[in-house]
């Protein structure tokens, strides 16, 4: 059983470069500013969203365990 | 009444000080039509935004798709040159692509340029200001453009591209040309082209090389991206020099440009001083970023309208040229609260000196990472630091904010 994560994006720091998208498109979805969303962080493995986050170009994603609150990006 | 805003982008005025001119654009005709240089102006925050996330209605493959030779006007006998080599060699970029190519070709060398990735080329970096430092450190004084900001950059470019020491000098030599790229000057076609083909000839064996015996340096990453099919040959030479020159020349205006508001905010650079680096983020990033929005390194680039668009109630037509202008969004009172002053603390801080959208600046990372620490050691090592001259100049360019040389002491 894969573990509850909860993904957040920074919109001031967030400036649409779309890679998120593009590694986990499913979890990561453009708005109408063209910034990120973390819309389904249940919908891709741990593996890709941790990498969608360290592409990241501004550092705006993170992911943290839902349950005990371990920072796991950055 | 409105007076007519002067089309003449490359006055001595304007290179000088640009920030009168474009602000004025700004508040008066943020869309504006150039009629001198046949190309829009678009110079608010939101508009310079809006216009980077939305790839697919202008164009970055500006060399490619541009019908109109370049401006301000090159000699006659230069249009063949540009024609058959300039504007070849300049479509091949990375950059000069829209998606589907833009976004595979990124990908190739996205991973290596990550913030992450970039925080292991911290003690690189750290070491060699020091060794620049240390050269200067009992002379009291240094011109901040020659002895720190230009070599720096260097040593970090080259060393990402696995070019030795003794390589360094030929780098900043070609880099010199290739900056031809943004300048007014009629014959600048002859230079910048010696700089792309002198890149090539150097470049070449390299990637051939690499092509046998990959290792962890940007020329590898790209030869593999000849290996895998996203590259050409041409595509390999050309992104490498692309790589070299973009991810120094705007660094080295980051450092001087920074160095520069700094001594001329002694009160902000008080601040730097007395920083015991307990906020969050540290004063040291943020003071990095107010550098990057007061007075960027980048003034402005390039898209084409890939279809007619309408902007404030002007129509952009298909295939006209547009520029769009970090130096006064940066600057855009829509956007900062008191936009005018150089506020070291302030966050969040939204400036586009990197753009935005799918092509944001992929050495932003090691941009930022060089910034800070060419501060901190600078405000370390001279909290005295002062300016000895009264005569800056600036290149005579549309697209950097260049410093021609920063003279200052410190004892």
């Amino acid at each position: 059983m894969a573990r509850k994560l909860t993904i957040t994006v920074d919109h001031n720091l967030c400036v649409g470069n779309a890679m998120c998208e593009t590694i986990a498109p499913k979890v990561f979805v453009l708005n109408d500013d063209r910034q990120s969303e973390a819309v389904d962080p249940t919908a891709d493995t741990e593996e890709n969203i941790l990498e969608a986050a360290e592409n990241c170009p501004v550092s705006a994603i993170k992911v943290v365990d839902a349950d005990t609150g371990e920072t796991l990006f950055p | 009444m409105l007076t007519a805003i002067s089309d003449d982008m490359f006055s001595t005025d304007v290179i000088a000080d640009p920030y009168p001119y474009y602000d004025r654009l700004r508040d008066e005709d943020p869309v504006h039509w150039n009629e001198k240089y046949q190309t829009w102006i678009i110079t608010r925050h939101d508009d310079l935004t809006w216009m980077t996330r939305h790839h697919e209605l202008f164009s970055s493959a500006v060399f490619r798709n541009d019908p109109k030779p370049p401006y301000p006007e090159i000699d006659e006998s230069d249009l063949g040159l540009y024609d058959e080599f300039v504007r070849l060699y300049q479509a091949d970029q990375f950059i000069q692509h829209d998606r589907p190519e833009h976004l595979e070709m990124r990908k190739v060398i996205h991973g290596y340029f990550t913030p992450k990735s970039m925080e292991e080329w911290r003690p690189f970096v750290q070491s060699a200001i020091k060794e620049l430092l240390d050269r200067v450190q009992d002379k009291g004084h240094m011109d901040v453009m020659r002895d720190f900001a230009t070599p720096l950059p260097v040593m970090v470019i080259a060393e990402m591209m696995g070019v030795p020491p003794e390589g360094r000098a030929y780098i900043r030599e070609l880099a010199e040309k290739l900056l031809y790229i943004g300048r007014g000057e009629p014959d600048r076609m002859k230079p910048l082209s010696e700089g792309m083909r002198g890149m090539e000839e150097y470049v070449s064996p390299m990637v051939d090389e690499r092509l046998v015996n990959p290792g962890t340096d940007f020329i590898s990453v790209l030869a593999g991206g000849e290996r895998d099919g996203i590259f050409n040959r041409h595509q390999v030479l050309v992104n490498t020099s692309l790589l070299l020159l973009a991810g120094h020349e705007t660094t080295i205006n980051l450092l001087c440009n920074g160095t520069l508001a700094f001594i001329e905010h002694p009160d902000q650079w008080d601040l730097l001083k007395a920083d015991k680096g307990d906020s969050l983020p540290p004063l040291l990033n943020r003071a990095t970023e107010e550098c990057l929005r007061y007075d960027a390194p980048v003034k402005s680039i390039q898209r084409i309208a890939s279809e007619d668009v309408e902007m404030r109630g002007k129509l952009i037509r298909k295939d006209e040229r547009i520029r769009w202008f970090i130096t006064p969004a940066n600057r855009d009172p829509n956007k900062f609260d008191n936009p005018e002053t150089f506020d070291i603390a302030r966050w969040p801080n939204p400036h586009v000196a990197f753009g935005s959208g799918i092509h944001h600046c992929l050495g932003a990372g090691i941009a930022r990472l060089e910034g800070q620490e060419a501060f901190k050691a600078l405000v370390e090592r001279f909290p005295k630091l002062r300016l000895d001259t009264d005569q800056l100049e600036y290149q005579p360019s549309i697209t950097f904010r260049s410093l021609k040389s920063l003279p200052v002491s410190w004892n």
